[in-house]
């Protein structure tokens, strides 16, 4: 693929912003590995050597413990399979995960009670929380949860409020006053509560939660598009598309979106951390997605309660504070390579 | 938990009141006095005062009852004295115990000290005497008469009259005090107050029904002190000190600040057998103290004298602390035996999937109770055996709940045609064991994230949701859940009708949200309510209670059958610190189980100057199983 000369200087610009460029890196690279979570975290092992034949229990249904010649009907515990089998001294064998737990099951012990703090020994890395789940498979979880959420929430943000927006913009006159005047409207309404009320009635999913924040996020970015239409609308390109024929339906989506998308790459990964942040606190406040979700504002939430143990609060707010300053940077790196003054010229 | 408690607040300060004012009744022999009612009688006969007053004749074939036989339960060596710190989250918006805002926790402060006709012994359940000495039960089951003691007294030296009671009933009827649920009441419940004397009346009901005296044993209103009653009655009272019969009364106020009591220094009822010795500390302060961790370092500091640790954190983490360490504050967990709120799962049973007996009994041995309690409530609480527990003889001790079991799980779910699937979850014609459990509090959440894993190791998957109160109660009510995790709050006697009756089933806004549909179970409730023999009745409850387990519909959870306090070490507490039905060791005022702590100067000073001299005392933890699981 050949990619326009405008594009690649704007790539190489970018990757020249070295804090942006890296900050990118990382938060690919922590995208890509929660899609693989359950190679890294999870209480399945990754493989299981057991009389001759191999077993591969990461994804798919349950392996139950008769399989493995134990005596019961449900998901056979892996690690406790790892010490019989060494135990055992047979050629059995089974290769765990770094971290051997999911989000959801309690490690609870016999003669103390959660949270519990850190220790190599458990493999808890960064302890449990107050029942005993382990915190970094809550935080994996919890971040392959929120960046989708907050990628979803984008995408629809975007479709309906740049589509909207560049509508009021080309068509101007009574449509882009009556939009401007639902859209002044819906901006009162005081979304946050509307949120908390309906999610108090019922017990929002995921995607209930995306269509109900979509609700309202799509205003954002309408007025910016509607300026940038009105600008573009005006230009000889526009002009020779409708010379040529073309209607008003191709004219917004081929010929003026394509030239607005710097705005629109500019603006999102500021609402991918924006995103990120208001499930965070829909979570924290009890009015996100329902328990036992794994869940950062969950996370938040038990730390602030639970402030002497540290580990709690102290994980989860790295994490945050490490997430959202890479998408920061990102964000940052990205409206400086596309800064128009730096590419364009204007007659 | 308790969504019920969005129900009427008034109705719910009256089950409140008559809680704690009576507790609950057995009907064990009660001492039998054959007084000679002729002399009454002929005492009202011959007066013929030229007002015209019915002249009514009291029944001579009265057999009149007393009790002062039942064991007293105050130490004898208490010893009268000090200054009690207590605190309150918020300042009353008003002293008046009826009317708007008058429903407040304080008003058990207020109440306490106005004694009733009769009171409940708080060990034995029998009726004690209050105001009256000696009562009697009319032929027709709705009427009991009352002779007062000619010693009561109201604060202001007044003396109590049978009128005092009458007026009860024009004052709770009345329009001006505000308070519908009271005005209907003491209409539809109360007939009338008969006086045939100023130490005798009759109070009679509306309709014959057992424990009578738990319901005519009414309380005093001094008629000198309101008069006649107008509209403005609610602004009128909001702080004034009403005239009261019991041991306290409220002598100093600061608004938002203190309430101070001030004990009585000749209390009329001193010296009766049931009062003696008991409500022992001179002056009863109550201070705001607006957070509860903030009462805490009130605590820490001495300024408040006592602290409910119930909760696990506070009895176990927090009080890991220098003053209780030293021995300067004590602990002490009491154990006591009084009726436990129905918490657990209730299964509805117009959901398809639990139409199956099978089926609801292989959820019940699902649920790993017993492994929350070990190892998230920290031994704390107790299995909850079914849904009547504490309710004296009318507890059937016989049943146990069903236990975590996955081969009985797996023979009821085969015995039905159910089948594993793939995914470890029970499978039959394509549908899945999964369930919803609606649940309201946030705290609840970690108990039943492991009953969620450890229901899956089943074959059942539980999909929690957790929802706003009273979204909570309106899905319940309506009947649209599929599992509801919450509580019941507790009456005087096991309620049947309401949560098991099929009138109840299959329609909204009604309490039987298991939709229990059981002519058996009707026939049973129904004999239960018509019937008016405690035997009979207390038969027929035991019965019912088999009969809830067999159906299976309701998998009881948990019960917190104890009270736990810690308190600076001055304050001395009887041999046996409590009673039966006992909720604090620390109540000041409440006529039926307060009152039983005193003060002592001694240690005090010892106390004091051992802290100054950073000197140690051993730690104490008292742990006092007296009353430990006798009904349970």
């Amino acid at each position: 693929m050949k990619l326009n000369p405008l594009t690649q200087k704007k790539i190489k610009r970018f990757r020249s912003i070295k804090r942006g460029y890296y900050s990118f890196l990382i938060i690919m690279a922590m995208i890509l590995l929660s899609f693989g979570a359950e190679l890294l975290v999870s209480n399945r092992a990754l493989i299981v050597h057991y009389q001759g034949q191999y077993y591969f229990p990461t994804y798919g249904y349950q392996i139950a413990g008769k399989i493995f010649g134990l005596d019961y009907d449900y998901e056979t515990d892996y690690r406790q399979l790892k010490i019989k089998f060494e135990k055992e001294n047979s050629t059995n064998w089974v290769l765990l995960s770094p971290i051997p737990y999911n989000a959801f099951e309690n490690d609870l012990k016999e003669d103390d009670f959660p949270p519990f703090p850190p220790s190599w020994a458990d493999h808890h890395y960064l302890g449990t929380d107050t029942v005993g789940r382990d915190i970094v498979a809550r935080l994996v979880y919890g971040f392959r949860i929120a960046i989708l959420f907050s990628l979803v929430l984008l995408l629809v943000n975007y479709c309906v409020g740049v589509a909207i927006g560049s509508a009021m913009g080309f068509f101007g006159g009574r449509f882009d006053l009556f939009f401007q005047r639902i859209i002044e409207i819906w901006s009162n309404v005081p979304f946050l509560y509307i949120i908390i009320i309906i999610s108090s009635i019922v017990v929002p999913s995921f995607f209930m939660l995306i269509i109900i924040m979509a609700f309202f996020g799509w205003i954002g970015m309408t007025w910016t598009m509607r300026t940038i239409t009105y600008k573009e609308r005006e230009r000889d390109y526009v002009l020779a598309a409708r010379v040529l024929g073309a209607g008003s339906f191709r004219i917004i989506f081929r010929h003026i979106i394509p030239n607005t998308i710097a705005v629109i790459v500019t603006f999102a990964p500021f609402a991918v951390s924006g995103g990120i942040v208001a499930l965070t606190s829909l979570d924290y406040l009890g009015f996100g997605l329902p328990p036992p979700t794994p869940s950062w504002g969950e996370l938040l939430q038990q730390g602030w309660a639970n402030l002497d143990a540290w580990w709690i609060g102290g994980s989860v707010i790295g994490a945050m504070t490490l997430t959202l300053m890479t998408v920061t940077f990102t964000g940052e790196a990205i409206r400086e390579a596309f800064d128009p003054k730096l590419h364009t010229t204007y007659e | 938990m308790a969504f019920f408690g969005k129900a009427v607040s008034c109705l719910k300060a009256f089950v409140i009141l008559v809680l704690l004012i009576f507790m609950v009744s057995c009907g064990k022999e009660q001492e039998e006095t054959k007084v000679e009612t002729d002399e009454i009688t002929k005492e009202v006969t011959e007066d013929k005062s030229e007002i015209k007053i019915d002249k009514i004749i009291l029944p001579q074939d009265l057999k009149w009852l007393a009790n002062d036989s039942d064991p007293v339960f105050a130490a004898p060596d208490a010893e009268k004295g000090g200054i009690f710190h207590n605190a309150v989250l918020s300042f009353p918006l008003t002293f008046r115990v009826v009317g708007p805002d008058s429903n407040s926790s304080f008003r058990s402060a207020i109440l306490g000290n106005h004694l009733s006709l009769t009171g409940i012994h708080p060990n034995t359940l029998n009726i004690i005497p209050e105001l009256a000495t000696q009562w009697a039960y009319g032929k027709d089951k709705k009427t009991m008469y009352f002779k007062l003691n000619p010693k009561a007294r109201w604060s202001d030296g007044v003396p109590v009259t049978a009128d005092d009671f009458a007026f009860t009933l024009e004052f709770m009827r009345s329009r001006h005090i505000v308070a519908p649920w009271y005005n209907d009441y003491y209409t539809k419940e109360i007939e009338k107050v008969v006086v045939y004397d100023d130490q005798t009346l009759a109070v009679v009901s509306t309709k014959a029904q057992p424990d009578l005296h738990l319901k005519l044993g009414i309380s005093p209103t001094p008629r000198h002190f309101y008069k006649t009653l107008d509209k403005d009655f609610v602004k009128k009272y909001n702080w004034k000190i009403v005239p009261n019969t019991g041991a306290y009364q409220i002598s100093d106020f600061k608004k938002g600040k203190h309430v101070i009591f001030k004990r009585k220094k000749n209390w009329w009822a001193k010296d009766l057998r049931f009062f003696k010795n008991r409500f022992n500390v001179d002056t009863v302060k109550f201070s705001v103290v607006r957070d509860h961790n903030l009462l805490w370092e009130y605590f820490k500091k001495g300024r408040v004298d006592v602290f409910s640790v119930v909760m696990p954190k506070f009895w176990h983490v927090r009080t890991k602390t220098p003053v209780v360490e030293n021995g300067y504050v004590h602990k002490i967990w009491f154990f006591n035996d009084t009726q436990q709120s129905a918490m657990g799962l209730w299964l509805n049973q117009d959901r398809e999937i639990f139409k199956d007996l099978n089926v609801r009994y292989a959820f019940a041995h699902a649920m790993n109770i017993r492994k929350v309690i070990e190892q998230v409530l920290r031994n704390d609480y107790f299995r909850l055996e079914h849904g009547f527990v504490g309710y004296g003889p009318y507890s059937n001790t016989a049943i146990r709940a069903r236990r975590f079991d996955l081969e009985r799980v797996d023979h009821y779910m085969r015995a039905s045609g159910w089948l594993r699937g793939p995914d470890g979850i029970w499978q039959k014609n394509g549908h899945r064991f999964s369930v919803e459990v609606s649940y309201s509090q946030d705290a609840h959440t970690p108990r039943l994230v492991v009953l969620k894993e450890e229901a899956k190791k089943a074959g059942i998957e539980l999909r929690l949701q957790r929802l706003d109160p009273a979204a909570a109660y309106k899905k319940v009510i309506e009947k649209k859940h599929d599992v509801a995790w919450m509580g019941w709050s507790t009456s005087l006697r096991p309620q049947y009708w309401e949560h098991f009756h099929s009138v109840n089933a299959h329609k909204p806004q009604t309490n039987n949200i298991t939709n229990t549909d059981d002519p058996d179970m009707d026939h049973l409730i129904e004999a239960f309510r018509d019937s008016l023999d405690e035997k009979e009745r207390i038969e027929l409850s035991l019965k019912i209670q088999e009969k809830i387990h067999a159906i299976g519909c309701f998998v009881p959870t948990f019960m917190v059958p104890y009270t736990r306090e810690a308190y600076w070490r001055w304050w001395k507490l009887p041999k046996v610190p409590g009673t039966r039905h006992s909720g604090s060791l620390f109540s000041s005022f409440d006529s039926t189980t307060g009152g039983l702590f005193w003060y002592d100067k001694q240690l005090h000073e010892e106390t004091k100057k051992a802290m100054k001299q950073k000197k140690k005392f051993s730690p104490v933890t008292i742990i006092d199983e007296t009353f430990k699981g006798q009904g349970s």
